[in-house]
């Protein structure tokens, strides 16, 4: 996992903070955050398995505050529960990138850390983590619904102490992702999202944010405007 | 010459002239000055719509001893303003680029033919409003259904055809029923005029009465299209010419109801009806009449949550929205019969600027069909608001008018302690809300197809009507109070008692309704819904439409994600086993039970079999010299059917 340490909440450099309740607002905000978990669970593998019994009455997910959600517009978690193929791989990226900030990454299963019992298999992306900021994994094969438990509660320990910040990293070091992801599908690689802009959009834009693969993006790269709304007799 | 005669005169002369220049260009601009002049007549006997005296024409005619007159009395004043003002905005709406390519795309012919079929509707419809009595309101009705004809025979499809020749026969089965009505009102009662018939009625039988109102019953209720008799509205109207369906959509199978408020409800009164009890039951003839009101909003209003195409859910929804007005008419006290009638010119509001906005979709992109729209917002903003703005007065939401006469109706219910019919009626409701969904949802909202990119707004001719009526919907919605002085007079004329009301709504004991408060609290709420998205946040990003979830899929132009086809399949799954098709059935078995008895006497008739016709003839001839000695009484009946027979032998 990338070594990205505890990246500060006001991202915005430069700007102090002069109000006395800032920290008591940033808890209290992190707080809420981390009991108000919306997961939207790409079941790639065998591990989705293992959700069922974790949502429903006998492990009772719900009562931590962690509910599924159908779209990634509205989810807080994206959950990928095994082994992801070169194809899945593509659509797990993308939903990824449709999701709203912050927005985190749970890999469960051996499959997800370091490919698991498909190591040796040619169509099938091994780390999880080179590809998207992954935030906590959970290893096993299957890991139990107990150990899904865990992991969720890990990560809400990780937002409420502000820790919870991969998200992040996705942004300040698009150029590294984007890399692994085009030696994986070819520089013809594009998603209908705009990272870049995004990234200027909450601040977070670094130096390590552009760089080759970038540029090899926008070489290909069709723009979508979005429609305007055009009243023309 | 009184103001009706200068009505009835210039709308008749104005129809000679739109007929004459119908082959020119400006019988646009004369159509719409007619109606806007025969608009201003209207407003010069506005003392009508506040409990004026009734107006008369000084034209009368004396038939069988009984003097035809004609008048306008509030209510039919009231009925007359909403026709002529609907024919005002559908002139406009087609008078301009919608007519170049009207003309273009069939011939100027045709549309002067749509311009004169529209005016002589509308005189009609004037001509039956100002009938006196009931020969005059029984020729006044054959007009309006004969102008209906011309209308929807105008569009030359197969469909349409056949939608209108379906019409006819419905609505020449209608008058058969009113002209038998009309003719034992007058033996029984021995006059044609409404006001001797209501003195003599109180003689009658409870039989009578209820014979009289099946008959009448049967022939307005085929007009409204109230159930079992709703098969042939919908796709007449939907096929007739875009402006041809906003006129007869919104006011045309009105006509019907006007017919109905003016026999059972003024004549014969209610509470005449409500004493006949229907044996074996624990129903009345009213609790009967309501109740075809209630299955008359839910069954088309779900068979509309079915159609694929705008123009048929639309007109589906016009059969639906009747039995409203029907219900609330038949609960019979001051507020549920305003609900009623205030429908009337709700429903014709809305209705209109539906139909416009769905013509103008129409006009732009060359289809109504769902499965070929989508999107279209972006392109036609202006048409996409008034969509909105009249879907929320068709499902009845606060501040639209729809929701005035809804509530109306519903309080009424309520008051009247009629639990049962107020569910039928919630029901209704829901079924209209989810197919208005549908047809907002498929028209404009979702996925842009790639050839409708460069899908322009409707032009100004067409979107100016639209927009006024959105006003009309909006202003009427907010201060109701306009139009109900204007039921409240109809109210009194028909001897109910007038609903209490001020400009806000209604005062109301039991917790009344007032729309300006209403309205107020609603921008409250979306003032503050602004604020925060708006300007405290401001955070919202627009993004492109590829840019949307599909399980993860990557969108493009060529993966189709409007989700348009089997839209609620969800909600079928759990009520589409009851469409069963049950009264398109009941008429299938109809038209080929008298398709096989006239088969089969025509080919008795024409059978070249001597020994067939000779065995049935002396058969017959030996039933009749036998029956004439054991029962004489019989003769009567069987000689005709001898002589038919005898008539009809080989050459």
């Amino acid at each position: 996992m990338s070594k990205i340490g505890n990246i500060p909440v006001n991202a915005q450099a430069g700007k102090k903070r002069t109000n006395p309740l800032a920290g008591v607002f940033d808890e209290l905000v992190q707080f809420c955050q981390s009991r108000s978990m919306f997961m939207l669970h790409y079941c790639t593998g065998c591990g989705a398995i293992e959700l069922p019994p974790a949502m429903t009455s006998r492990f009772d997910m719900e009562r931590l505050g962690i509910q599924p959600m159908v779209t990634p517009r509205q989810a807080d978690i994206l959950l990928v529960t095994g082994y992801v193929s070169v194809k899945t791989l593509k659509r797990v990226i993308l939903t990824y990138e449709q999701m709203q900030s912050p927005k985190y990454v749970i890999g469960i299963c051996s499959c997800t850390v370091n490919g698991g019992m498909y190591w040796q298999s040619y169509a099938t992306a091994k780390v999880l983590n080179e590809y998207l900021p992954v935030d906590v994994y959970i290893a096993g094969c299957m890991p139990r619904p107990e150990a899904v438990i865990e992991g969720m509660r890990r990560l809400m320990r990780n937002i409420e102490e502000g820790k919870g910040h991969a998200w992040k990293d996705y942004f300040q070091r698009y150029d590294y992702y984007l890399g692994n992801q085009q030696h994986l599908f070819g520089d013809d690689w594009q998603t209908p999202t705009d990272i870049i802009g995004e990234a200027r959009h909450y601040g977070l834009e670094t130096e390590q944010t552009y760089g080759e693969h970038t540029r090899i993006l926008e070489q290909h790269q069709q723009p979508l405007e979005p429609h305007k709304m055009r009243i023309k007799f | 010459m009184s103001v009706l005669d200068d009505l009835l005169l210039f709308t008749a002369l104005a129809s000679v002239a739109i007929i004459v220049v119908r082959r020119f260009a400006s019988v646009s601009k004369l159509s719409v000055i007619v109606y806007a002049l025969a608009t201003v007549l209207l407003v010069k006997m506005s003392a009508l719509g506040y409990g004026g005296e009734p107006i008369y024409s000084s034209f009368t005619l004396n038939v069988l001893g009984q003097n035809l007159y004609w008048r306008f009395d509030s209510l039919s004043w009231f009925f007359a303003l909403i026709t002529v003002v609907i024919a005002l905005f559908t002139s406009v709406f087609m008078s301009g680029a919608w007519a170049e390519k009207y003309c273009q795309e069939h011939s100027t012919e045709a549309y002067g033919l749509l311009q004169a079929a529209l005016v002589l509707n509308v005189l009609s419809m004037l001509v039956l409003l100002a009938s006196g009595d009931l020969l005059s309101l029984f020729i006044g009705w054959e007009l309006v259904s004969w102008a209906s004809f011309m209308m929807m025979f105008l569009n030359q499809d197969k469909v349409a055809r056949k939608a209108a020749i379906k019409y006819i026969v419905y609505a020449m089965a209608a008058a058969m029923s009113i002209l038998m009505a009309i003719a034992m009102t007058y033996s029984m009662t021995g006059s044609l005029d409404y006001v001797q018939i209501m003195q003599a009625v109180a003689h009658l039988s409870n039989t009578q009465i209820a014979l009289l109102v099946t008959l009448y019953g049967v022939g307005f209720g085929i007009k409204m299209g109230v159930i079992p008799f709703h098969l042939w509205q919908a796709a007449a109207y939907a096929e007739t010419p875009g402006p041809g369906a906003v006129f007869m959509g919104a006011i045309s199978a009105r006509m019907g109801l006007y017919a109905l408020i003016v026999i059972v409800v003024q004549i014969f009164s209610l509470t005449r009806v409500a004493a006949i009890e229907i044996p074996y039951t624990f129903l009345n003839m009213q609790n009967i009449l309501a109740w075809v009101g209630a299955l008359t909003t839910i069954i088309p209003t779900y068979i509309a949550l079915k159609q694929n195409d705008a123009r048929y859910l639309l007109a589906w929804h016009g059969v639906g929205q009747g039995g409203y007005m029907l219900l609330g008419v038949m609960i019979a006290d001051s507020i549920g019969t305003a609900g009623g009638i205030m429908h009337v010119f709700n429903y014709a509001t809305y209705q209109a600027a539906l139909f416009m906005a769905v013509t103008a979709v129409m006009f732009r992109t060359g289809t109504s069909n769902f499965s070929k729209l989508g999107g279209l917002v972006t392109q036609m903003p202006l048409t996409f608001m008034v969509m909105v703005v009249s879907i929320i007065g068709l499902a009845g939401i606060p501040p639209m008018n729809g929701f005035v006469s809804k509530w109306l109706v519903y309080r009424a219910l309520l008051l009247d302690g009629e639990p049962l019919l107020f569910v039928a009626a919630v029901i209704g409701t829901l079924g209209t809300i989810l197919s208005v969904y549908k047809l907002v949802h498929n028209t404009f909202l979702g996925q842009l197809r790639l050839e409708h990119q460069d899908v322009k707004e409707a032009p100004l001719s067409m979107l100016l009507p639209m927009l006024g009526l959105v006003l009309i919907i909006f202003g009427t919605g907010v201060m109701p109070g306009v139009v109900l002085d204007w039921v409240a007079a109809a109210q009194n004329a028909v001897g109910i008692a007038p609903i209490t009301h001020n400009l806000g709504g209604i005062e109301l004991a039991q917790g009344g309704l007032d729309m300006i408060w209403v309205t107020g609290v609603m921008f409250y709420g979306f003032a503050v819904g602004a604020i925060v998205f708006y300007f405290l946040g401001g955070k919202s990003k627009h993004i492109h439409q590829f840019d949307n979830y599909a399980g993860g899929h990557f969108l493009t132009s060529k993966v189709r994600y409007h989700y348009s086809n089997h839209f609620y399949a969800g909600l079928m799954h759990l009520i589409g086993g009851w469409y069963k098709d049950f009264f398109k059935k009941l008429e299938q078995a109809l038209v080929s039970l008298v398709s096989f008895l006239s088969q089969l006497s025509e080919n008795f008739y024409r059978s070249a079999q001597p020994a067939v016709l000779v065995a049935a003839v002396a058969f017959i001839a030996l039933w009749f010299i036998m029956s004439s000695f054991s029962m004489p009484a019989d003769t009567g009946t069987v000689a005709p059917i001898t002589q038919g027979i005898q008539g009809g032998l080989p050459k």
